[in-house]
């Protein structure tokens, strides 16, 4: 609380900057109230993300990075503090306006996949495209698209126990991507994939960042997180190191 | 989202629960066809009614020495016998000397059941009634074989008898009845003409009757006392006419009564409306009873369709999760529910109806025909899709009001 000056740097307009800072995370907290003990998962996190970078955000279990991937991804909203993504002030948003911001700002991809089950590839690419209300004939025309760009353009009809496990990651991939996002959110992107699968997903990785799109991945895994150009360490709710590694 | 991408996506998760929607919809099915054939024999029956009984669309009326309510109980028919007079010969001549509006009148009185020999072969308790010639205009009677009675031979009580066609068929098997004589109670009559068979009403043979002019019928079975009273049937000029006909049946019996203004009509006029309405104060209590049974079956179809969203939710709480981190809002998930609820139970109620039409078939062809009119139809799907969006409703709202983070960690 007396914590609210320790970061003086000036970014009151986020829409000024918003051409260059994809992410502006200022004094973030997180808090929740456990019985009549408050447990501070996030405290007094600030950080900035370029549009461009790629970012891991690594941390021991526990250590409050889950948190602040939530946060990221728009799916909850800080106790205090200010976020702002691609000029919008997130903190202070509604549901309905977060769910928007996940629309189109945020490309998910995570450890489990989360494809649904019971539809084809190109359906579970054309969710995002379909809850932005985009005309079924167009979203068809992206979905194949991305499908293509993740090299599963002959795998449109599969349903994702029809896929391999690297696969499934891959439509995950291009779902995160159909919507041409702002960044593209990973956690623990290879988690569930074997060490030969996983390189060929953290390589993708880095195509796809060579494309200009930015990345954030969430990781416990160093391996992982040594692909990234620039490190966030998180523990107990703190950043405890944020370095530029390329 | 819009309405065709969610209604989409309803069938898609219909269509990929296949077992599961099915038993949701028995539970549908069941309520709507359960409805809709009790609903159907009701409308049948009260068709029947008006058809048969009533006589609706034959546009003629009764005129009776007591009313239906006379009869309710022993003192109030003991009012009514001293207060009513009968019906008598001059009653029926001195509305017809005056009738402007009515077009035709004609007297009937009957309430005999007697045993019919031909030979040694006995038909037992036929109904013996009489009629005036006029009556077979009025009621439209359709002969098979012969005639039916002339002014002459009922002004001279010429012993002929006009039968139904099962005592024809009985007593004549070979189908030579007309020209032969029939014994009524140690009398012969000659019969000079059968009737086209009608079948039954309510199990009640229609065809079981002998008819004689209704002077030989006065004559040769004690007059018209008591069970063999007098009764006058009426027909309009024309269908619009009809009530200023039965107005005027009832002014000009007043007129010959001399009833005053505030004394009540001692005599009763039987109209198809009334019967309908009678039939309707009969009937009305049971049939909301009849039909509310259905309605608890469409009710607890309702439930199981509710049970089985909640269930749903619960099952696809990931799913919800995955949709929501993609951007789905709260009512994009509220929709998509309440859609799958309501598209669920509507083709349940379609179905039902289908089936219903299907049992309403096979009890037309057996017992009495059934309909159901095209609002009916209607409404029972309306009826089973608001239901299933009422049942709908709650899951619906529990999975919208998911929190995005707990529904990714469901598994």
């Amino acid at each position: 609380m007396e914590n609210q000056n320790g970061v003086s740097e000036p970014d009151q307009n986020g829409a000024a900057t918003a051409s260059k800072t994809l992410i502006s995370m200022q004094n973030i907290w997180k808090t929740y109230q456990m019985g009549v003990e408050e447990l501070h998962a996030l405290r007094d996190v600030s950080f900035h993300v370029e549009k461009g970078e790629y970012l891991a955000i690594i941390g021991p279990s526990g250590s409050g990075k889950s948190t602040l991937m939530n946060l990221i991804g728009c799916l909850d909203s800080p106790s205090k503090g200010d976020y702002w993504i691609n000029g919008n002030l997130v903190s202070e948003m509604t549901d309905d306006e977060l769910a928007r911001i996940r629309n189109k700002e945020i490309g998910f991809v995570f450890q489990t996949f989360n494809l649904l089950a019971r539809a084809t590839a190109l359906h579970n690419v054309e969710l995002p495209l379909i809850y932005a209300g985009m005309r079924a004939g167009e979203r068809n025309e992206k979905a194949q698209a991305a499908l293509a760009s993740v090299e599963l353009g002959d795998r449109v009809t599969h349903r994702p126990n029809e896929l391999s496990g690297g696969q499934r990651q891959r439509v995950a991939i291009a779902r995160a991507l159909v919507n041409h996002p702002s960044i593209l959110l990973a956690d623990e992107p290879t988690g569930a994939l074997d060490s030969k699968t996983s390189a060929e997903i953290m390589t993708l990785f880095e195509k796809l960042h060579s494309e200009g799109n930015t990345i954030i991945v969430v990781t416990h895994e160093h391996d992982v997180a040594d692909r990234a150009h620039r490190i966030i360490s998180i523990r107990d709710g703190q950043i405890e190191k944020d370095e530029r590694i390329k | 989202m819009n309405f065709s991408e969610t209604l989409k996506l309803a069938l898609l998760a219909i269509w990929a629960h296949k077992l599961r929607s099915f038993l949701t919809l028995i539970g549908m099915i069941i309520g709507v066809m359960a409805f809709m054939v009790v609903f159907s024999l009701l409308q049948g029956f009260n068709a029947y009614i008006d058809e048969k009984v009533a006589g609706i669309g034959s546009n003629s009326f009764t005129i009776m020495r007591f009313n239906f309510i006379d009869y309710s109980n022993t003192d109030k028919l003991a009012e009514a016998q001293r207060r009513n007079k009968e019906l008598t010969f001059e009653d029926i001549d001195y509305l017809r000397s005056r009738m402007q509006v009515i077009e035709k009148m004609g007297a009937k009185a009957g309430g005999n059941q007697r045993d019919i020999k031909v030979g040694t072969v006995i038909m037992e308790n036929v109904k013996i009634d009489g009629a005036e010639p006029v009556i077979g205009v009025i009621e439209n009677i359709n002969t098979r074989d012969g005639r039916y009675f002339t002014d002459a031979e009922n002004n001279n009580s010429v012993r002929v008898a006009f039968i139904g066609a099962d005592v024809a068929d009985k007593l004549f098997p070979r189908g030579d009845a007309v020209g032969q004589e029939i014994d009524i109670s140690g009398i012969p009559y000659r019969v000079i003409g059968v009737q086209v068979a009608k079948g039954t009403i309510f199990g009640m043979p229609q065809d079981s009757f002998v008819q004689l002019p209704i002077k030989t019928f006065g004559a040769n079975f004690g007059g018209f006392r008591g069970s063999r009273f007098l009764y006058f049937i009426g027909t309009a000029k024309s269908d619009n006419l009809f009530k200023d006909a039965v107005e005027e049946a009832r002014t000009l019996m007043r007129i010959r009564r001399k009833l005053t203004v505030d004394e009540q009509d001692t005599f009763a006029i039987f109209t198809p409306d009334a019967i309908a309405g009678l039939r309707d104060s009969l009937f009305g209590t049971t049939f909301i009873v009849i039909l509310a049974v259905p309605a608890i079956a469409l009710l607890v179809g309702a439930i199981v369709i509710m049970n089985i969203m909640l269930v749903s939710v619960t099952e696809r709480t990931k799913e919800i999760g995955i949709r929501k981190s993609l951007g789905a809002r709260q009512s994009d998930i509220l929709k998509q529910f309440l859609y799958e609820a309501a598209t669920l139970s509507a083709i349940g109620g379609l179905i039902g109806l289908i089936l219903a039409e299907l049992i309403g078939v096979i009890i037309s062809s057996l017992f009495i025909p059934t309909k159901i009119p095209w609002y009916a139809a209607l409404v029972s799907i309306g009826v089973s899709a608001v239901v299933g969006v009422l049942a709908g409703l709650f899951p619906a709202w529990k999975a919208a009001r998911l929190d995005p983070i707990e529904a990714l960690r469901a598994e």
